[in-house]
């Protein structure tokens, strides 16, 4: 079975209003399709980092999620500034994010770390100036 | 009347408007053909809808005192909320006293469980790693059944105070007075009484029934003047009274020990908790989360009398006088009588599988598609006339066969106006014989 788009949704730099919808979304959509609770929390997590980090760090960009029986595959692709260091940004507790947002309760430093603890595949490319591209597959059958 | 719920529509006041419909927080009301229906299986009991309907269409049916009284032994047990319906000054000596004249065999307070739960539940958290939710709010419960089954995990597998209290006295009168009593609770909200009818955790519910506050309020609070009480006022409650108000369980907590807690209360804020708890957005050293679906705690339940400002106001005040009297700023830490409760719930609490459009997975994507057109046709006004409380969940009743598109008035507005334009179009329409004499007289 081929894989279905479900949502696709844009996400606008710092829209802390609008920031967790994607997540919301594709939560109640999981659920009505009878995915079971666990991975319905797995996603919610892991898609609600990817939204923040691109309300936080980026320009604005977009999120999509497609499904089949066996996965679900959650892409987001955001307009710069890309991330200079993959391998730090994947050290738990480094962060780019200013003392502003940090204040706010975000930038701890654990986005990419939780991702990819809850995630069962994970694809990052980024350069600086070009944006990023994270592509997250989880598994729905285990 | 049904077997499940408590919460109940009174047909002849429903005047059709959707204010409970719109007010609902599991979206379980429809209007339909004039009266707002309550779907059984998306019901809480949380009496959002008795509080939103101006008409008191909405009530609360729980057993009557005549009944109740004449049974074989009848207990009542009382909440920590019913002492908010009295000023301090009328003691717990006397309301309990009347409460006897109503003809119960004997009187308890719910606050004593609560007090050993309290206890009991520190000892769990400091002996498991994790954070958890009290499940002491029926209506809270069943919310993450329904619609957070994966936080079902972070339940705190203990019984309410209510269900500690009437299992130790079941047993405590079986075996110390040979006594099958019949054990009832005063109850501030219906979802209380509906958990006797369909316990969560356990089999069933150590209840035979319950009483709303209002429906003996009036009974109890004119007796008061007229009775004495032959010891002079000594006896104190607990200080667990206080669980009847928000906060009041993480105060416990905290008075013996430094722990991270955070109580909310109202159902619509403890939606917003949950979601955020469910997408990790909370700090994972809050250890326990104390919530309820009545804003303030069971002060604000439905059935009570007082109105919740006040109510509030005269526990915050009896719990002083408790503290005065007793000369004790906080509960007892250590107490051996707690071993007489039984306080592990017996069975898992699971999840009400009912969100998912079908069992099958594919029939269900197709489902989902057409759900999104559907949602794509609707004006998306949320006008809520058709019935149900919004466009979104309108599609779905369409896609489930519960509805039709025409039940819309934009939808059936639309398909009348193209339906004069067909009306219209095929009227200037002519039979061939007819056009061609048509063009004739018309070259001549």
């Amino acid at each position: 079975m081929r894989k279905q788009q479900i949502l696709n949704k844009e996400i606008e730099s710092f829209d802390f209003q609008s920031g967790g919808e994607a997540s919301s979304n594709l939560k109640n959509i999981l659920r009505k399709l009878g995915v079971s609770a666990q991975i319905v929390r797995k996603t919610a997590i892991v898609t609600y980092e990817l939204e923040m980090n691109v309300v936080i760090h980026s320009l604005g960009g977009e999120i999509t999620a497609l499904i089949s029986e066996d996965e679900l595959e959650i892409r987001v692709d955001d307009d710069g500034p890309g991330i200079a260091d993959l391998d730090k940004a994947f050290t738990a507790g480094y962060s780019t994010a200013s003392d502003e947002i940090r204040e706010m309760g975000f930038g701890a430093g654990m986005g990419l770390v939780n991702v990819k603890r809850y995630a069962d595949q994970i694809d990052v490319k980024s350069s600086l100036g070009e944006g990023t591209h994270v592509k997250v597959i989880i598994k729905l059958s285990s | 009347m049904t077997k499940n719920h408590s919460v109940l529509l009174k047909e002849d006041k429903c005047e059709g408007c959707t204010n409970c419909v719109k007010g609902c927080p599991t979206k379980a009301i429809r209007v339909h053909q004039g009266k707002a229906w309550i779907k059984e299986d998306l019901c809480l009991d949380c009496a959002e809808c008795i509080r939103a309907c101006e008409y008191h269409a909405k009530y609360t049916k729980t057993d009557e005192l005549t009944q109740i009284v004449e049974s074989n032994y009848p207990i009542l047990l009382i909440p920590p909320s019913f002492y908010s319906q009295f000023t301090e000054n009328t003691s717990a000596a006397k309301i309990k006293k009347a409460i006897l004249n109503l003809g119960f065999k004997a009187v308890f307070d719910v606050a004593e469980a609560a007090a050993a739960l309290s206890r009991k539940t520190l000892d769990f958290l400091n002996n498991n790693p994790g954070s958890f939710i009290s499940s002491s709010c029926p209506v809270i419960v069943r919310l993450i059944k329904l619609q957070f089954p994966d936080l079902i995990e972070m339940l705190i597998p203990l019984k309410s105070p209510v269900e500690l209290m009437a299992e130790k006295l079941e047993k405590k009168f079986k075996e110390e007075k040979n006594i099958n009593p019949d054990i009832f609770f005063l109850t501030p909200c219906p979802a209380k009484l509906t958990t006797v009818k369909r316990a969560i955790g356990q089999k069933e519910s150590f209840l035979s029934g319950a009483i709303g506050v209002e429906n003996i309020y009036k009974k109890i609070y004119e007796s008061l003047e007229n009775i004495k009480l032959e010891q002079p006022e000594t006896e104190i409650i607990t200080l667990a009274t206080i669980w009847g108000s928000e906060g009041g369980e993480q105060s416990i907590l905290q008075s013996w020990q430094d722990i991270n807690t955070l109580s909310v209360s109202g159902i619509k804020e403890v939606k917003k908790l949950l979601n955020e708890i469910e997408r990790n957005n909370i700090a994972e050293s809050i250890k326990y989360f104390e919530l309820t679906s009545c804003l303030d705690g069971c002060i604000g339940g439905v059935l009570n009398v007082i109105n919740p400002f006040q109510a509030k106001f005269n526990l915050e005040q009896r719990i002083k006088k408790i503290k005065e009297i007793s000369k004790n700023q906080k509960l007892e830490l250590n107490i051996s009588d707690d071993e007489y409760y039984n306080f592990a719930l017996p069975d898992e609490i699971t999840a009400d599988d009912i969100s998912k459009l079908d069992h099958d997975f594919k029939i269900a994507m197709q489902k989902l598609e057409q759900l999104q057109k559907e949602i794509e046709i609707l004006p998306g006004l949320d006008c809520a006339a058709c019935g149900a409380p919004d466009c979104k969940t309108f599609a779905e009743d369409i896609v489930n066969g519960r509805a039709v598109r025409v039940d819309c008035i934009f939808m059936l507005r639309q398909q009348l106006g193209e339906l004069a334009d067909e009306l219209s179009n095929l009227a200037n329409e002519l039979p061939p014989v007819m056009a061609s004499k048509k063009e004739e007289t018309d070259d001549s």
